[in-house]
């Protein structure tokens, strides 16, 4: 069906048309429907359709199924999380294993229980081994307050006894002993409680304490100098170690609850030293074996994330895979007999032999009673776009796309802009030194290609990297209109042989009045360097790039129209080439082939005619003599035929289409009433597409609003286009403008100074002022007005863009959407 | 130089280019980055097409600045400092 249908005129072209699609139906045995469908993904070459596109996911066939898979990619998850945490990383080789996915699915709950189980472990060893250094900290520092309060207790005692010794003075209460021994009798039992505090509470925590108790409390607090982990959080925190005596239950009661409140872990603690000193023992002893535990758990864990990372590829990519084949199955519709699966879905016709090859394969090797059945629909639905790109050609082919994805096998302009993109750029962009700088950047791109594809670069590096092929283009380019434009970082270089101007006599007094004359032959490549610098450079630079500018353009326009004539004729629309093509040819050249024309004359006869004055009367007073502004016999006649040929084309372009079209369409019904019985099997299928496709209204005014406004686009155009070429002088003028200026006023004024150091920053200034505004900005400028005059001015000469991409169901493309 | 010359030569340069292409491409569909696997005989003609494109449009390109020159209106005027 493709090859008939590629038109005789053009030979058949790789990209130039999209691949001819088919739609195919595929009735698959249940039973083997689950290999074929993953022997389709390995092929990559089918576009299933959703057929249950009515159903909720939760409605459909394997939806079970999907949830599993589901749940086994959360398993994965959860272990690239902990690898992640432990810091085991995945090797990067995926040596395909067999593994069954139930068996899989049982390997993976293993593994999760054995993993959450040793997480618990750890943590809850973790958890008691915090609270045991706490509980070191509280002994060793509450220890160090008891035994400074005892000992100073006791010096106090000692003073006392002395004095008492001493002194059984006057002074000396009588009472005294009583006191005492009331004092001891009724001694009031203090308690106490120790613990730790965060240090950021510590001032609050002494404040509440203090008012609950009306101050009938003593807090003795001490900080620990090294944050210590939380048992609780298990955060670092700095915190003090705090001790508090109280009287009463009730105040214990209150304690107990202030200190919950603000987090403080509170710690059993005794009076005696000897008691303390065995419990510190006891506690470093506990330490020290929890530790090993912990040491021991942590390496098991280790072990066991090595034996789970040492698969993990596999294991995903496995799973990833079996998910997107559920999902796929849930996108075929269940037969009947809930036997077989219908598939439907597009392929491109050179991948027939495949398919049919994979499905075989798979009722083979799933030992199927019944193969899968191929067979091809026929449809008015419109089939998805397809390019074979390679690693060249798809990054064009991304430019192209990124306005349209074209219509099915409709000419690709991406063809044309592998030459003409890089080709307008470089007219922007023409310096061979800048371009030979681009060249270096972007060959180190593409000969690092194989390393920098497998890893992950920024978002700009990314782009570059993408339009690597596109700015190897561009550089080549760059190079040679660079060196037509003579410019190297903006200077010139006789390369070609000697300047063809020289002074008029030998004093050489009249160069910088009258100028110099030519004496040679016309430089041979490029522009003659003796412009460079002197006072005639622009107006003489301006005015050969504005030219060029026009005739760059009218050539890619009319390129364009052209490409516009083979569509028409590919798709056997002979409406489109005697009532577009013809007259918008016309009406172009006609206009603005003439003024090509007229340029071209200009500069080979060397005519001092004023072509401004020419293009505008030839439309004011086409019958006036031209006078001086004559460049060959037979103008004015020429000019009043193209004038009126222009003039005619409009309505020719305007008119006849619509009525043409409704004719057509009202012998199509005429026809359509006798219209001879087809095929059974064809005319069902015919029938079903019919009533969605079918009696497509024809609205005349509708159709002819479509064909005025197509006209009036294309004749505005035709002028607004060409005037919008002129970016392309501008923007060239802009750069060798600019470059002149960093060359001349930073490079050469450092030079000037004889002086090292200015040299140098002169030198840095240059380079960096080169890099950034000439190599990196004037690029994109120079990029985005190409792809400017590409969208617009180009394709809307006949690019649709109304397709939409073939996807198919490819494990290959599966891998990257995921990372 | 004159102006039939180079455009011989660049004509003759496309006539090399385009023969290389052919003879490239004809070893075999891996042999080289532009041709897609699948339909490596097609690939001759879009190759000739861009090398055709690309050496029409470099000849475009340097046939304008040379015709440009050839009759000169105004002639370089040197600037005062030089």
């Amino acid at each position: 069906m493709g090859d008939a249908r590629r038109g005789g005129c053009c030979p058949p072209m790789d990209l130039f048309r999209s691949e001819a699609m088919q739609l195919v139906q595929l009735i698959i045995p249940m039973e083997s429907a689950h290999l074929t469908v993953s022997y389709l993904g390995e092929l990559g070459l089918l576009q299933f359709k959703d057929l249950n596109s009515e159903k909720s996911p939760f409605q459909r066939t394997y939806a079970g199924q999907l949830k599993r898979c589901g749940e086994m990619a959360r398993k994965l998850r959860f272990f690239k999380e902990q690898m992640l945490k432990a810091g085991v990383l995945p090797p990067d080789s995926a040596t395909q294993v067999d593994t069954n996915i139930d068996d899989l699915e049982v390997k993976l709950a293993e593994h999760e229980s054995e993993l959450t189980e040793m997480n618990a472990n750890g943590e809850k060893l973790q958890r008691s081994h915090n609270e045991l250094v706490e509980y070191k900290l509280v002994l060793q520092k509450a220890g160090e307050f008891f035994q400074s309060a005892q000992s100073r207790a006791i010096e106090q005692q000692r003073e006392y006894e002395s004095q008492q010794q001493s002194g059984e003075s006057m002074e000396t209460p009588l009472l005294q002993d009583q006191e005492l021994s009331t004092d001891s009798s009724k001694q009031v039992k203090l308690g106490f409680l120790a613990g730790l505090v965060p240090r950021e509470k510590s001032m609050a925590f002494e404040r509440i304490l203090f008012r609950a108790t009306r101050g009938n409390v003593f807090l003795r607090q001490s900080t620990v100098e090294n944050p210590v982990t939380d048992p609780v959080s298990g955060e670092k925190i700095e915190k003090n170690v705090f001790l508090v005596f109280y009287a009463g239950e009730r105040a214990k009661a209150k304690i107990l609850k202030i200190c919950e409140a603000f987090g403080a872990n509170r710690y059993p603690f005794t009076e005696e030293l000897g008691k303390q000193a065995q419990m510190i023992a006891e506690v470093s002893g506990r330490l020290s074996e929890l530790k090993t535990t912990i040491d021991a758990g942590l390496l098991h864990r280790g072990n066991l994330l090595q034996t789970i990372g040492a698969q993990f590829n596999q294991w995903n990519l496995l799973v990833r895979k079996e998910k997107s084949i559920y999902h796929t199955l849930n996108m075929l519709s269940l037969d009947v007999t809930k036997k077989c699966l219908v598939a439907e879905g597009w392929s491109p016709v050179f991948a027939t032999k495949q398919i049919q090859d994979a499905l075989e394969r798979a009722a083979f090797d799933s030992n199927s009673q019944v193969g899968a059945i191929f067979q091809v629909l026929h449809t008015r639905e419109s089939p998805p776009t397809y390019f074979q790109t390679n690693k060249f050609t798809s990054s064009f082919q991304g430019i192209v796309d990124a306005y349209g994805v074209a219509k099915y096998q409709e000419a690709n302009p991406a063809v044309y802009t592998i030459v003409t993109f890089p080709f307008l750029f470089a007219v922007m962009f023409g310096d061979w030194g800048h371009g030979i700088c681009l060249l270096l950047a972007t060959l180190y791109f593409i000969l690092r290609e194989k390393k920098l594809s497998s890893q992950k670069l920024g978002d700009i590096m990314e782009m570059t990297f993408g339009g690597r092929y596109v700015i190897l283009m561009m550089s080549i380019f760059s190079i040679f209109t660079g060196l037509i434009y003579n410019e190297f970082f903006s200077v010139p270089f006789e390369l070609f042989g000697p300047s063809a101007y020289a002074c008029r006599d030998l004093s050489c007094r009249d160069a910088t009045t009258e100028g110099l004359i030519k004496v040679r032959r016309t430089y041979p490549f490029g522009v003659d360097p003796v412009w460079h610098g002197s006072r005639s450079e622009l107006p003489f630079l301006n005015s050969l790039k504005m030219k060029m500018s026009i005739l760059l353009g009218v050539a890619q326009m009319n390129l364009g129209i052209v490409i516009s004539f083979f569509n028409a004729k590919f798709f056997r629309n002979n409406l489109n080439v005697w009532f577009q093509f013809i007259p918008e040819i016309i009406f172009l050249n006609g206009l603005f082939g003439y003024l090509s024309l007229l340029i071209i004359v200009k500069w080979s006869t060397g005519s001092q005619a004023d072509l401004y004055h020419i293009m505008i009367y030839m439309f004011l007073s086409p019958t006036d003599d031209l006078g001086e502004n004559q460049l060959f016999p037979g103008q004015k006649t020429l000019q009043l035929v193209l004038l009126l040929l222009a003039l005619v084309s409009v309505p020719w372009m305007l008119i006849p289409k619509p009525f043409l079209l409704k004719k057509q369409h009202e012998d199509r019904h005429r026809g359509e009433s006798y219209a001879p019985l087809q095929s059974t099997e064809e005319s069902l299928q015919v029938d079903s597409n019919h009533d969605s496709h079918g009696h497509e209204e024809f609205e005349f005014s509708e159709i002819f609003v479509h064909q005025l406004i197509h006209t009036i686009e294309f004749v505005l155009g035709a002028v607004s286009n060409t005037a919008s070429y002129l970016r392309l002088w501008a923007l060239s003028l802009a750069h060798s403008e600019l470059s002149t200026v960093f060359y001349d006023k930073v490079l050469l004024l450092a030079w000037g100074y004889n002086n090292v150091i200015i040299l140098v920053v002169g030198i840095i200034v240059f380079v960096f002022a080169t890099v950034g505004v000439l190599l990196v900005m004037e690029t994109l400028s120079a990029f985005l007005h190409a792809l400017r005059l590409h969208w617009v001015e180009f394709q809307n000469k006949f690019y649709e863009g109304d397709g939409y991409k073939f996807y198919p169901y490819s494990f290959a493309l599966l891998e990257d959407e995921d990372e | 130089m004159g102006f039939l010359v180079t455009t011989l030569i660049f004509v003759v340069i496309g006539i090399i280019a385009s023969l290389c292409t052919r003879i490239c491409c004809n070893r075999g569909p891996s042999a080289n980055l532009y041709v897609s696997p699948n339909f490596g005989y097609h690939c001759n003609n879009m190759l000739l097409d861009d090398v055709s494109a690309c050496l029409s449009g470099i000849l475009v390109l340097w046939a304008i600045v040379y015709l440009a020159q050839m009759n000169p209106l105004i002639v370089p005027i040197l600037n005062e400092g030089e």
